[in-house]
């Protein structure tokens, strides 16, 4: 069965790609928009010889692009989002372009709709757990965000995605797997979440405290969305994706300051981010927007409300983290010692 | 006043029109439109404006707004201005106003004919700093232009830029004059109010600059545009500038008596006098001055943050309240049509020098 993979040349897809090649899937179609992201896909490519590992061009602002991508796939893996931008942005590369897929999917007659198989790479993003209670447990069950417009941008985008790709799934009838990770860090991607800190000028504020961090490292994330895209008993279900050890905030920032550079940091305690957020809501609504709303209330409950998590779903369709937490920080924090000494 | 505003174009730049028409006092955006759903509903949703819609038509018929901005790309805007001024409502355009002059001169031509009124994102003109520059003209404190220069710096890793860098079918490439179509506009509208002809000498160079961030964008886009405009008694140099760092905005107008520099981003106007002290004490002099300027330009900076009037987008905000009120007053716009045209005339000549094959 051929599978899609769009957003495959980013940071995230091209481990997907390889691990569906481990588990020995050999019909992958590669949907890259920049071309200058194809150079692991190609070697992944050329590393397997036997697997038919295509790259496919394209937009899926364009809806013959869309065509194209998923033309005889059987299971669609959708990972293309925007990841920053302004809000206009964010919603045309993660929620237009959703559209346009399950669009072509619509029209596309072969194999049948009903046995295709759409999995959403989503985030914990569209959890409205700013509603919960500080340090509520948070799992599949938790609700949806019903504020989606008091939080960031990225999580409002997301949370529209997940929602329009059900709509399509109750209209057109496809089988639908939802993964949302935490925070996807490794080689190649960046240092630190929203969930520790924040970069205020010179000073890294820590906002993360002792509270866990859901970290999920790119490959046992890659490991989750190969798993649950084949997996018979993951059709209509949820998963929320992070790794079995989790570290705080704080713990995260200590090992990234001993093993990649040294980083002028205050810790602010909850209360006091939350006093802070409330005086910059205020002075935000007061000046007319003179200063960005970056931190309210309500985003900061959703950011460092001190949640607990966990896989115990995504566990029980056989997924085991490939590397371990302490491994996989090592080595995200050796490459981020490279790009540092780069600069 | 009692103004009912509708939005057509539901890209970026429309959050800074919903926001900046929403803080005057009797303005209310009732409704955003279109074509695509998705970008509509976010909108707004995120604004928590009434109602939204995919088809302008049915928002004009339905809303009945006084005035609609036209924030879709500028291939639509002719089209959309006739519709708007049919329906009886003024129109606030986003630059660029068309693709070509002509198209610019029919848009002007049926506002007109329609006796309704428009006017053109042109903020930068409508900052403090401008409008101080132009007080001080018109009081003749600098004397007459001899030369302007005006700068304008962009960057394509930026908000703005990066949209065009992932995107190569995007609506900024398929335009005559590309990425500078886009922002000569800001460049030029603030030589024209200066130049004293209609018909200057104008020529252009544009490349791309090795090495530089158009190396990462789609095709072959050039990235740095020089233009010499020489009118009857003034002449300009207009630079858009998409490497030097940091991206500056800047003016500076040469007169026969003193000359002015604006800093768009520092928000900033300092003059240069002719010094009265002989010798090596009116050389003494200037820095003293020039700093003295800053400081109290920095001071009514501190004075307008404190009065909530520093914000990014504060220019667009005091040309929209001007646009509205001479739509209460029926007085006239705040902006020249001659200077709008003018714009557009000589971005057509430019584009044409730079780009002749699309122009040809």
């Amino acid at each position: 069965m051929k599978i899609l993979v769009t957003g495959a040349g980013g940071f995230l897809g091209v481990n997907v790609v390889e691990r569906l090649l481990v588990h020995g899937h050999s019909d992958i179609r590669c949907f890259l928009r920049d071309k200058s992201k194809a150079g692991r896909i190609e070697a992944l490519a050329a590393a397997n010889p036997g697997s038919n590992v295509e790259i496919c061009y394209g937009n899926l602002k364009s809806r013959a692009d869309c065509e194209r991508a998923v033309a005889d796939a059987g299971i669609v893996i959708h990972l293309a989002a925007g990841l920053k931008g302004a809000p206009a942005e964010l919603f045309v590369d993660s929620v237009v372009t959703a559209r346009n897929l399950l669009e072509a999917l619509g029209t596309r007659t072969e194999p049948p709709i009903a046995k295709t198989r759409v999995v959403l790479v989503s985030s914990f993003g569209v959890y409205g757990v700013a509603q919960l209670g500080r340090g509520a447990p948070m799992d599949e069950a938790t609700p949806l965000e019903n504020s989606p417009e008091r939080r960031d941008p990225y999580s409002h985008s997301k949370l529209r995605q997940e929602q329009l790709v059900r709509e399509y799934q109750q209209r057109l009838g496809f089988e639908l797997v939802v993964l949302r990770p935490g925070v996807i860090y490794g080689p190649g991607g960046g240092a630190f979440s929203n969930r520790v800190g924040i970069q205020v000028g010179p000073i890294f504020v820590h906002m993360g405290g002792n509270n866990l961090l859901p970290l999920s490292y790119v490959v046992n994330c890659a490991e989750a969305i190969a798993v649950a895209a084949t997996h018979k008993d993951a059709a209509g279900q949820a998963y929320n994706v992070h790794d079995d050890e989790m570290p705080t905030a704080a713990e995260y920032l200590r090992a990234y300051k001993k093993n990649v550079r040294k980083l002028r940091s205050v810790r602010l305690p909850y209360f006091a981010t939350k006093f802070l957020a409330g005086r910059l809501e205020g002075y935000h609504r007061r000046s007319q927007g003179q200063l960005p709303a970056i931190i309210t209330r309500y985003k900061a409950a959703a950011a460092w409300g001190g949640n607990t998590f966990s896989n115990a779903k995504l566990r029980g369709l056989g997924w085991r983290p490939l590397v371990s937490t302490q491994d996989g920080m090592m080595r995200t924090f050796e490459y981020l010692r490279g790009q540092s000494a780069g600069k | 006043m009692g103004l009912k505003v509708a939005i057509v174009g539901c890209g970026k730049i429309a959050d800074a029109h919903v926001e900046e028409a929403r803080k005057i006092a009797g303005v209310e955006v009732v409704a955003v439109c279109d074509q695509e759903p998705i970008m509509a509903e976010q909108l707004a949703v995120r604004y928590g404006i009434p109602r939204w819609y995919m088809d302008s038509g049915e928002m004009l018929a339905a809303e009945s707004p006084n005035v609609v901005h036209i924030t879709t790309p500028p291939q639509s805007h002719l089209a959309l201005t006739r519709q708007a001024v049919a329906a009886g409502c003024h129109v606030f355009m986003e630059k660029p106003v068309a693709l070509v002059h002509a198209d610019v001169e029919a848009l002007v031509a049926a506002v007109v004919d329609a006796k309704k009124k428009l006017t053109v994102n042109y903020w930068p003109n409508f900052e403090v700093q401008a409008l101080e520059l132009h007080r001080l003209y018109d009081a003749g404190e600098l004397g007459s232009a001899v030369h302007i220069e005006s700068y304008t710096g962009y960057d394509l890793a930026g908000e703005f830029g990066l949209a065009l860098r992932r995107d190569p079918d995007h609506w900024v490439h398929r335009m005559p004059g590309k990425l500078f179509q886009n922002m000569m506009d800001h460049v030029l509208n603030k030589i024209v109010p200066f130049l004293d002809d209609d018909d200057p000498y104008i020529h252009a160079i544009a490349y791309k600059r090795e090495g530089g961030t158009a190396e990462l964008a789609p095709g072959e886009i050039l990235d740095e545009l020089r233009v010499m405009i020489k009118g009857r008694q003034t002449s300009a140099y207009a630079t858009f500038c998409a490497n030097a760092r940091p991206v500056g905005q800047t003016l500076r107008v040469y007169g026969t008596k003193a000359t002015a520099h604006v800093d768009f981003n520092a928000r900033t106007l300092v003059l240069e006098r002719k010094q009265s002290f002989p010798s090596a004490l009116g050389r003494l002099r200037p820095p003293f001055q020039v700093a003295g300027d800053y400081l109290r330009q920095g001071l009514r900076n501190v004075g307008r943050f404190r009065r909530h009037r520093f914000h990014f987008f504060d220019g667009m905000r005091t040309l929209l309240s001007e646009f509205y009120e001479c739509i209460e007053n029926d007085t006239d716009p705040p902006i020249a049509y001659r200077d709008i045209l003018r714009v557009s005339a000589i971005m057509e000549r430019i584009f044409a020098e730079v780009y002749p094959e699309v122009l040809a």
